[in-house]
């Protein structure tokens, strides 16, 4: 594992997404601490001040402080990204294996019908989802979570499918193991590594699709500070204000990178001969 | 590729349409809207609800209503919009068209950048170049369209007025105005696809460059330009046309928050308009045109890719 | 009471006054006679996606509805009632029977004629429940409609009414062939047989409607323009844009946050007038624990008026007292203004049960995104006194379905309306078209009835007055600020001006001067 690290440090893209990585998670955890002031704190004479010493990325129609909210913000964007994707892939990784496992007819079921999901796209899939269950952080999570699983599936699966061959599985199916304890015990952990990277890749989407749909009006409610919302706020006042819209979608812009070279970086570190 | 092969393809085909159409059956049923009120809208009395129910037949089983909003899709009828009264199909055909245009033009400024941007990097590795085109990649892969179209809004509409903000001028009625609100939208969409195709087309060039028969090409003394053209070029772009048939499903999605930012009339508008007003058989048809765009895409990706390659084989 | 005002920020036109002063030469002297021809482009901020005239129900929907269809009257910009299709009308002594004088030689646009058959059919489709139109509840007290010559048309009332050539003024009372009155309106979704200045070209509901001349036009002198292009931005930011690039003539609307770029652009006439158009915070008056009138009275007392006007409005607007009539209004009665008293607040809100604060969950609708910024700002307003906030945001079209006129605590939004009986009767009487809060007050409904029968002005305002004071005092909704309407126009429009009402537009009247761009 330590190794592993290492490696991931050795290549360029990660070492560049642990660094801008870890800048992300100290804002998510003290970034509260560090805000000038409480992000819905608003002041009339604030109202739309410019970025200057006050504000360092001026202030929005309620004169609340762009920075601190961006700050605050953090926490309501990234970590339920993370959590989306975590819950998405589990689920997927699941039905994957366990459509592996089962092999014959049952797969081919199986994987016609998550073909047959995957055919819609994945904003159309969670939007669809998130108009189903109602607007909210904790909906627009749980759409993602699902517009995820089927893509995941198709990967662990075909994983899986190469990981069944191994005869370690065979052994275990030869020591009349359980299935569910096959799936569990056996073949998931031998399908993690490249699931891991498809998913570190997959946090950087989920992040643009969970701020895509806040855009949307179908996440985050108001007076939520999370990136998506502060985009969608500030649009209206693109012409005077254009700091409400430019600092947070550069900071969604600056997340999905980091996530995307960690990814890249793991990918490289997985397979050290492939040095793309 | 044999006429089983396309037979069993056109067979899953037809099974995935019926699961999406299963689907979002489904989600439209779930969807917290009452059909009823959609249609009646602020003036609607209790009466005159429930004999719009008994009429749109919503108090039917949910099986039944399936059976005949399937049986109706079928005999090619999407049904009427709830919103504006007028028949669903068209209006939804319609506005693919313009997205297919939109997607189209994409598509063509991304293979004129990306192919080239691909190549270029992967013979200047390390360099300036392959820098750029990773920052490129890396921004197209990162940034979600909503902020990229509201940059693009800022920069080019806004503050330095080249182009109009939004908008839609058919082409058809006029040129130059319809290409002018085309340009912002394509550039937002294509930016996407260009770092998808630019990283593809890097890391399978490096491949091919590596490749046994390139080496033998040029022991052989062929010019390193004829050894680009004639073989790298070649055999780096079979597998883009996969990349490019899978990100149909991406630009389909992409384009929805495009054509909402910039205002275009495509399917991706169409489409999140009927959400937001719970337009439950615009919702249904513009999701099924999508899906079955994407699908036929892929086939004609696959078919392509059999025609392209005859090495391989399908079984 | 207080005169109606109608300001301008620009040195435009206002109504029927000259745009120009006679001291300016005799070349711009002409363009003060209206000048024939050209293509008028004319942005709108979302869909018209309704095209039937007794459906619509949103202001670029009214816009579209006004070029196509005529009604009987038509609403002036001081809220009184100007001949359209009736050229006069008398009514009875008791004010319950009304007669319509239709003009001679009526048609509509394919030509066949429309007599007084076409006005009681369309009338009668009207407050059939079963069209779902919005002016079944909007026309005053009309029980019956009878045409009794092909010119003459007779209203009879529930009882007297004062208001009814306004009321009928009402965006949804058009009058259609009675053909289709009586049968299926179905064919009036995608094309349209009206008696409006203009006929119906083309229709693409997200993006353009277009229309020109009705040569059946029964004023030969109007409209002045040939073509209309109503053309929809659904980014505020970008219908601004297209005005001041030229691309659009004029903006039926628009937002504070572009009102002040439109102001200092170059060519650009930023319209403005003082409205009645507001956004009230509705609690349920029938439910806990807004049935505590105190819960409502502390939640009143938390809001900075003035600062909202600023949040919400951007300044381009004014402070409410909880009563729906603005100054805007001609029955308004001026109170004292409400002021921000937390420990008052907290006071009520401790003998209504709640020492130690209340939770509550307030709707709104994105749509307008006011809504939202209003229940936001009240969030941060009411924190102090012990109220809790919670802001739920949704699509119009579910919170239609699901919340409107049915959940406890939401946010609201209205149009002015022609008189202070057509608002109240609107949301507040207990026989309200869309009774919101279901206050159910017997000794408003009594002062509102009573406004309704009488005649004498002096009488007629002591009466709206102490409706207003009632309202003020009891809180059925907050209603903490009144917009102004907000519009802009290239210079070279002439002869138009915003009505406070919102919904009237009278496009058939304005011209396009000389240096108008030729559009082809």
């Amino acid at each position: 594992m330590t190794d592993l690290f290492r490696r991931l440090l050795r290549t360029k893209q990660g070492a560049l997404g642990v660094v801008i990585l870890l800048g992300i998670t100290l804002i998510c955890v003290f970034g509260p601490a560090l805000a000038p002031y409480r992000p819905d704190h608003m002041d009339y004479v604030s109202r739309f001040a410019a970025p200057g010493v006050q504000h360092w990325l001026g202030a929005d129609q309620f004169g609340r402080d762009e920075l601190s909210r961006l700050l605050y913000g953090a926490r309501e964007t990234v970590p339920p990204a993370l959590l989306a994707t975590l819950a998405g892939t589990l689920a997927g990784a699941i039905v994957g294996t366990l459509s592996a496992y089962a092999g014959g007819r049952w797969d081919e079921a199986i994987m016609r019908t998550v073909d047959a999901v995957l055919a819609i796209p994945g904003l159309l899939l969670a939007l669809l989802i998130a108009s189903a269950l109602g607007a909210g952080e904790q909906t627009a999570l749980l759409a993602i979570a699902i517009a995820f699983a089927p893509g995941m599936a198709r990967i662990t699966r075909s994983v899986a499918l190469a990981a069944r061959q191994e005869e370690y599985v065979a052994a275990a199916i030869a020591r009349g193991e359980s299935g569910t304890r096959i799936v569990l015990a056996e073949m998931l952990p031998n399908v993690i590594a490249p699931v891991i990277v498809e998913t570190t890749i997959r946090v950087a989407f989920a992040v643009m699709l969970l701020a895509t749909l806040s855009f949307l009006g179908l996440g985050a409610q108001p007076p939520s500070s999370e990136w998506g919302l502060l985009v969608s706020d500030g649009r209206a006042y693109l012409h005077d204000a254009p700091w409400l819209v430019l600092a947070p979608g550069a900071a969604i812009g600056i997340t999905a990178i980091g996530f995307n070279l960690l990814g890249d970086g793991l990918r490289d570190a997985l397979n050290p001969r492939d040095e793309r | 590729m044999s006429l089983a092969w396309l037979l069993r393809r056109l067979l899953l085909m037809a099974y995935t349409m019926l699961v999406v159409s299963v689907l979002v059956f489904a989600i439209t049923q779930v969807l917290p809207a009452d059909a009823a009120v959609t249609l009646l809208g602020q003036n609607a009395t209790p009466a005159a609800l429930a004999a719009l129910r008994q009429e749109l037949g919503l108090s039917d089983p949910v099986g039944l209503q399936f059976w005949h909003w399937f049986w109706a899709l079928l005999r090619g009828n999407f049904g009427t919009s709830m919103r504006t009264g007028l028949p669903v199909g068209p209006t939804m055909f319609t506005a693919l068209s313009r997205s297919l245009l939109l997607a189209a033009c994409s598509i063509v400024l991304m293979l004129v950048v990306a192919v080239p941007l691909g190549v270029l990097a992967a013979l200047r590795r390390g360099r300036a170049l392959d820098l750029l085109a990773g920052l490129v990649s890396y921004l197209g892969i990162s940034v979600p369209e909503f902020v990229t179209a509201t940059f693009v809004l800022v920069v080019l509409a806004d503050r330095l007025g080249w182009l109009p903000a939004t908008g839609y001028v058919p082409i058809t009625k006029h040129f130059i105005g319809g290409v002018r609100h085309l340009i912002a939208p394509v550039l937002t969409i294509s930016l996407v696809l260009i770092a998808h195709v630019a990283r593809m087309m890097r890391s399978e060039t490096i491949d091919v460059l590596a490749s046994d028969y390139v080496r033998a090409a040029e022991l052989k003394g062929l010019s390193r330009r004829t050894v680009l053209l004639r073989h790298v070029l070649r055999n780096a772009l079979l597998p883009v046309v996969t990349v490019v048939a899978l990100d149909v499903g991406y630009l389909l999605g992409g384009i929805i928050v495009v054509e909402e930012i910039f205002a275009i009339p495509g399917i991706g508008r169409e489409l999140l308009i009927a959400i937001q007003n719970r337009d439950l058989p615009s919702i249904q048809a513009g999701a099924l045109i999508m899906a079955g765009t994407y699908a036929v895409t892929n086939l004609l990706a696959d078919i392509a890719y059999a025609l392209l390659d005859p090495r391989l084989r399908y079984d | 009471m207080t005169p109606r005002r109608t300001l301008l920020a620009g040195a435009a036109a206002l109504g029927a006054i000259l745009p120009f002063a006679p001291a300016f030469s005799s070349a711009e002297a002409a363009t003060a006679t209206p000048r024939q021809g050209g293509v008028l482009r004319v942005s709108v901020n979302q869909a018209a996606s309704v095209l039937n005239p007794l459906l619509t129900r949103v202001n670029p929907e009214y816009l579209v509805s006004e070029l196509l269809y005529s009604g009987l009257t038509r609403l002036r910009l001081d809220m009184t009632a100007e001949p359209d299709l009736a050229e006069s009308w008398t009514t009875s002594a008791d004010l319950a029977t009304w007669t319509f004088k239709l003009r001679p030689n009526l048609a509509f646009q394919d030509g066949t004629p429309c007599t007084g058959k076409d006005v009681e059919a369309s009338f009668q489709r009207m407050m059939d429940p079963k069209a779902g139109s919005a002016a079944r509840t909007n026309i005053g007290p009309v029980k019956d409609v009878v045409a009794t010559d092909a010119t003459t048309v007779v209203f009879h009332l529930q009882g007297p009414y004062a208001d009814l050539p306004v009321a009928l003024a009402y965006t949804n009372a058009k009058i259609i062939p009675a053909a289709i009155a009586k049968g299926d309106m179905s064919v009036l979704s995608h094309s349209a047989n009206g008696t409006g200045p203009f006929k119906l070209v083309s229709f693409s509901p997200e993006r353009q409607i277009v229309v020109e001349r009705n040569p059946h036009y029964w004023d030969p002198t109007r409209p002045h323009v040939d073509r209309v292009e109503v053309v929809i931005y659904p980014d505020p930011t970008a219908e601004a844009s297209a005005l001041i690039a030229g691309d659009t003539d004029l903006m039926a609307e628009t937002q504070p946050s572009q009102f002040g770029r439109l102001r200092s652009a170059k060519g650009v006439v930023p319209l403005r007038v003082p409205s009645g158009q507001f956004l009230n915070v509705n609690m349920a008056c029938y439910a806990k624990p807004f049935s505590d009138m105190r819960i409502r009275q502390a939640l009143a007392l938390t809001v900075d008026r003035k600062a909202m006007v600023g949040f919400v409005a951007e300044g381009y607007g004014t402070p409410g007292d909880d009563t729906p009539i603005s100054p805007a209004y001609h029955f308004y009665d001026k109170m004292p203004l409400k002021q921000r008293n937390i420990p008052e607040a907290r006071k009520l809100l401790a003998e209504a049960g709640y020492p130690n604060g209340i939770d509550l969950t307030l709707v709104a609708s994105v749509n307008p995104s006011t809504r939202a910024q209003l229940a936001v700002a009240m969030r941060e307003m009411a924190k102090e006194a012990g109220f809790r906030i919670k802001v739920q945001t949704m699509p119009h079209a579910t919170y239609l379905a699901t919340v409107w006129k049915k959940g406890h605590f939401y946010v609201g939004f209205y149009n002015m309306q022609a008189t202070a009986d057509a608002i109240f009767s609107l949301l507040y009487t207990s026989n309200a078209a869309w009774p919101e809060t279901r206050w159910d007050n017997k000794k408003f409904d009594q002062l509102v009835e009573q406004a309704r029968i009488t005649t004498d002005e002096a009488k007629r305002a002591a009466l709206y007055a102490q409706a207003q004071e009632l309202m003020n005092q009891q809180v059925p909704s907050v209603i903490p600020v009144f917009f102004d309407l907000l519009a802009a126009k290239r210079g070279y429009v002439e002869n138009y001006a915003l009505n406070p009402r919102g919904a009237v537009f009278l496009l058939d009247k304005l011209w396009l001067g000389k240096n108008a761009p030729h559009r082809a």
